[in-house]
């Protein structure tokens, strides 16, 4: 394979830095120039302690903000000289910023959170290995980075789909909690989509549609919405979107709303304040990034956190001042189980900060369990945003019969109201009560605040050094005892340890693999034992 | 041949300047959607207008959602002013009757009896959840039995080789995104179902190299826009002296729109050609089981013993067309080539379809006794008895046309109606009819070099295809009653035809003695 990372389109900064990690090294200009880059450095933090200072500044009384700006922009392109020069010399020192592009998550890791544990740090090493398996000919260098990373990220989903654990024919398959699926009502969702009214075949079905969806889905989305988001108004069908998933929501946003190459904030792993997040726009400005947008997940996944209606706000503010499109993916909103939690849907608001750079985001994968009937709504008061999303739907387009039958689904308010709701509701409780009470006789900490469908898990103590290549090896010994679990490194999470559990599925199952759970740490610190033992007989 | 602008460079850019609009335009000429009819003479300066492109309003849309939406708005005009003036026989039977889209309305009932079989109506727990993103083994497996008997290969078809998504819209665009870098580019012969564009530029950003075919029989051609592996060598070559990388060859087989086929020979010369040249060939084979002139020997490329580069052979087949259900999103690709499998696989994510319509498709497909017995006797007849019926009604007129008996359309010659021969009067021709209440698509959606083509889709109920085609021959015979229509045009109209009148009954002749022999 001929090396051409440097055309990589696929945004993946961690591939191309470790690609460029195979050049030798020139130790004198390394020096000159971690030198030069410490003064930049420097430089640099003290203008983003005097711009956040200015920040709280109004805007009027500020310095010409020109000055700043050119500042800025001169500061940006002396540190990427610096990095790149750095980079092509010493990359392997691993000195670069690490500064992991948010495009996968925004882009493609769109539907990270329905997959199993993605390796991230994989793809690396394997295109740069000749014999890697994926490396073609064939393909173009975005294609092989595409496959790359479709390899790395459903390795243990192939290998599930091979070898599912089954009760009665398959007692030693592997049991998935990586993926975030409700499987708790299947039984439910099997039935009401069995009876009568789902079946009807209408020319109108089998022809071209509306690329944005079928106006009678639109309708029933728009009712569905304000009647569960709590809507002051009745929201209009015409601001609704429907595609084939959330992922397609998500990338055909991304395509329309930047360019290539510019980036969006996301929520991150721990629970952050506007602070946090103005700090990470204002790095990513001085790096030269163009962020055009914020992702906001509520319920959060993986925290399984409910954004207060106050704490929403403050970030639509935020996003406003800057002139930030807002995304935000209400796609866990009926998941919220702990009665004592109200979740407020951005729709529920009175008024939003920046209406025409708001962008709700739902489905049916997760509230309904069924990620297989690849249904995502886009809501946007944005007629252009609307109309360009939907210029995608030729590409991300719904079966007419699909779409029908989800209106039959989502009209049904008594169904949902009197039977699904509850029993979800209750099962969900059940499930999380039972995988909470494990943990906690294990004496793991975990968060969840009483929504989504898994738990986030600090499993710190059991590794031996506190690195993400041990939360590596933690992850596949689980994977080894047919458990499927994602790790912290896929939600771009800094601290190594942590790991996604969900629990919206069968007692059975969730028993079995709580089983396969206690044993694997069990051996884990048997083995943390003997390795301190022996360092210190050693000393 | 065209040269669209970077990306790059247009991102950059807040509005594409003079040059690359002209670019654009001229590629982009009529990037169709929905392949319904459309006006042809969009001009990107409008969007560049400072009052439209700059406002700042759109600044809420990036450089290339910008772009995206320019497509989308120019392209729908026509079918945006059908959708809002539909025709229907009881409630409205003064709308707009579409003979543009490229949709088999003659078997809903058939379909519909069939889809709402019990069979059908299984839900099963593994239907709601994430499924294997190729498409469910269930259902490759029933695409690789159906494609190996409907395609006649002489080995049984793979599973493997199967990658399932929603529609070939879809496909095409994930294949250029894996097959070429961006500003890389594929070779098509024109005319082609130019929708194309689209699919392979909008993510993938690819660009389609022409190769331009006439309508004049000249040298060793049999046949009009006949394709020969000559003009295909100029074509590539003239794209490598202009430093555009072409990465592969998109075949549509049988053709549209022009509803001719491919001979297994010539077949075998493109793919040689292909292989010389270390080209992909992705074949687009979505109207295969719409041959409905049983003297039509069309052969799939699947049929073919030893392909020459099977490793760059891609085949592409949906239900939209043999099928008639454009609505159900189902396309499907068949390729020996795993790593471009799984690479198209990778984002099938993006373009999935639910698992309760994979059940449904693979049980049509494996009802090979419906299909056989009921379905495709009855629709070829009905599709031949609308051809039949718009054919005699062009002879009639005097009116030349193309059409082989394959496909739902008809290409037919207006060029005689046009006082000259340019695009700009082609839109004048098609906005009449559009004006008299029926879309058509013309020559210039489909990168027709020669000015006055249209593709008249004939795959309609009886009664609106009667009335579409009076509506046709209103505008033709210039009796319409349009009231905007300019005076000058209906000066120049009998004059120019008067000009042509004896030329014209000679190619009528010329054009349609060739095929009569083929036939």
């Amino acid at each position: 394979m001929s090396h051409r990372s440097d055309t990589v389109h696929l945004p993946c900064g961690q591939m191309r830095g470790q690609c460029l990690g195979n050049q030798g090294i020139h130790t004198q200009p390394v020096e000159v120039m971690l030198h030069f880059k410490l003064t930049v450095e420097k430089h640099m933090v003290q203008l983003v302690t005097m711009r956040q200072q200015q920040d709280l500044v109004p805007e009027e009384q500020r310095r010409h903000p020109a000055t700043g700006e050119q500042e800025a922009l001169l500061d940006g392109l002396m540190y990427q000289l610096v990095n790149l020069l750095q980079s092509g010399a010493a990359g392997g020192l691993g000195l670069q910023p690490s500064c992991p592009s948010l495009d996968v998550r925004g882009v493609v890791g769109g539907g990270q959170r329905a997959q199993s544990s993605r390796q991230p740090d994989q793809p690396v090493h394997q295109r740069n290995d000749p014999e890697a398996t994926f490396v073609s000919q064939h393909l173009s260098n975005r294609g092989i980075d595409i496959s790359a990373l479709f390899q790395a990220s459903f390795q243990d989903y192939k290998l599930y789909q091979g070898d599912k654990y089954d009760e009665d024919k398959n007692t030693l398959g592997f049991i998935n909690l990586g993926i975030s699926e409700n499987k708790l009502c299947l039984d439910l969702m099997t039935e009401r989509l069995s009876q009568s009214d789902m079946n009807v075949i209408e020319d109108v079905l089998l022809q071209y549609p509306d690329w944005s969806g079928q106006p009678f889905l639109w309708e029933e989305v728009a009712r569905f919405l304000t009647y569960y988001c709590k809507a002051p108004a009745q929201l209009d069908p015409e601001n609704v979107v429907v595609l084939n998933g959330c992922c397609s929501v998500f990338s055909t946003l991304a395509v329309v709303l930047c360019d290539p190459g510019e980036h969006r904030c996301t929520s991150p792993s721990v629970p952050a304040h506007c602070g946090q997040v103005g700090q990470a726009l204002l790095e990513a400005t001085l790096t030269g990034k163009k962020v055009r947008g914020l992702i906001l997940i509520n319920p959060q996944n993986p925290l399984g956190d409910v954004y207060s209606r106050d704490s929403l706000k403050e970030y639509l503010e935020f996003a406003k001042r800057y002139n930030l499109h807002v995304i935000i993916d209400e796609i866990y909103m009926l998941s919220v189980f702990d009665e004592s939690i109200t979740f407020h849907s951005l729709l529920g608001m009175e008024s939003l900060p920046d209406p025409n750079r708001t962008h709700v985001i739902w489905g049916t994968s997760k509230d309904f369990g069924i990620s297989g009937f690849c249904f995502g709504v886009l809501y946007t008061q944005n007629k252009k945003v609307a109309s360009a999303v939907s210029s995608f739907g030729y590409r991300h387009g719904i079966s007419g019969i699909a779409q029908y039958k989800l209106y039959r689904l989502l009209r049904d308010r008594e169904w949902i109201d009197r039977v699904y709701l509850p029993t979800y509701c209750s099962r969900l409780q059940r499930a999380h009560r039972y995988i909470t009470k494990k943990l906690k006789a294990l004496g793991i900490s975990f968060l969840n605040h009483g929504s989504g469908l898994y738990v986030w898990i600090n499993l710190k103590v059991y590794l031996d050094l506190w690195t993400f290549e041990e939360e590596r090896l933690l992850h596949r010994r689980f994977l080894d005892n047919k458990l499927i679990l994602s790790r912290g490194k896929t939600y771009m999470c800094k601290e190594p340890g942590w790991i996604r559990v969900v629990f919206a599925d069968k007692p059975l199952r969730l028993k079995q693999a709580m089983h396969r759970f206690y044993q694997v740490l069990e051996t884990q610190k048997l083995e943390l034992r003997v390795k301190q033992l022996e360092s210190a007989q050693c000393e | 041949m065209f040269t669209l602008p970077q990306e790059e460079s247009r991102a950059l850019a807040p509005c594409p300047g003079p040059a690359s609009t002209q670019d654009l335009d001229s590629n982009y000429g009529d990037g169709l959607e929905r392949e319904r009819s459309r006006k042809p003479d969009r001009k990107l300066p409008e969007l560049c207008d400072s009052t439209t492109m700059l406002s700042s309003d759109s600044s809420y849309l990036s450089s290339r959602g910008r772009v995206i939406k320019w497509f989308w708005d120019s392209a729908e005009e026509g079918y945006r002013t059908y959708h809002m003036d539909e025709y229907d026989e009881d409630k409205n039977p003064s709308g707009i009757i579409n003979l543009g889209t490229s949709e088999n309305k003659l078997c809903f009932d058939l379909l519909s009896r069939r889809l709402s079989q019990s069979d059908m109506l299984r839900v099963e727990p593994s239907l709601l959840q994430y499924p294997d993103w190729r498409g469910h083994l269930f259902l490759r497996e029933e695409v690789a039995r159906f494609l190996s008997f409907y395609c006649k290969s002489p080995t049984p078809l793979k599973p493997e080789n199967v990658v399932v998504l929603n529609g070939c819209a879809s496909l095409f665009s994930a294949l250029a995104t894996v097959l070429c870098e961006v500003g890389e580019a594929f070779l098509i012969p024109a005319p082609y179902y130019g929708a194309i564009t689209q699919h392979v530029y909008l993510y993938g950003n690819v660009r389609l190299v022409c190769v331009y075919l006439d309508s004049e029989v000249t040298g060793l051609d049999t046949r009009p826009f006949q394709l020969t592996v000559e003009k295909l060598e100029m074509a590539l070559q003239r794209a490598n002296s202009e430093g555009v990388k072409v990465k592969g060859l998109i075949l549509i087989n049988p053709h549209n729109p022009l509803g001719d086929i491919y001979s297994p020979g010539e077949l075998r010369d493109y793919l040689e050609f292909a292989k010389r040249h270390k080209l992909h060939v992705m074949v687009d084979e979505v109207y295969m089981l719409s041959v409905f002139e049983k003297s039509v020997a069309y052969r799939s490329v699947l049929s073919l013993e030893g392909l020459p580069d099977p490793q760059r052979t891609h085949v592409m087949w949906a239900t939209s067309k043999d099928f008639g259900m454009s609505g159900l999103r189902f396309g499907t690709l068949y390729t020996e080539n795993r790593d471009v499998a799984t690479a198209v696989a990778s984002l099938c994510r993006y373009h999935g379809l639910s698992g309760l319509v994979q059940y449904q498709m693979a049980q049509l497909l494996r009802d090979h006794d419906w299909i056989n017995q009921v379905y495709l006797p009855e629709n070829h007849a009905r599709l031949k008895a609308a051809h039949s019926y718009v054919a005699g009604e062009l002879r009639a007129l005097g009116i030349p046309f193309l059409s082989r008996g394959a496909g739902f359309f008809i290409w037919v010659d207006l060029r005689k109606f046009l006082p000259e021969a340019t695009f700009k009067e082609e839109m004048l021709l098609w906005r009449r009819f559009l004006d008299n209440k029926v879309l058509l698509s013309c020559g210039k959606t489909f990168e027709c070099k020669e000015p006055g083509w249209f593709r008249l889709v004939f795959s309609d109920k009886a009664h609106r295809l009667c009335l579409g085609m009076r509506r046709v021959w209103q505008v033709l015979e210039g009796t319409s009653q349009v009231a905007e229509e300019p005076p000058s045009c209906q000066t120049e109209e009998p004059r120019s035809r008067h000009r042509h009148g004896k030329r014209e009954e000679q190619h009528v002749k010329e054009r349609t003695c060739p095929r009569n022999k083929q036939e």
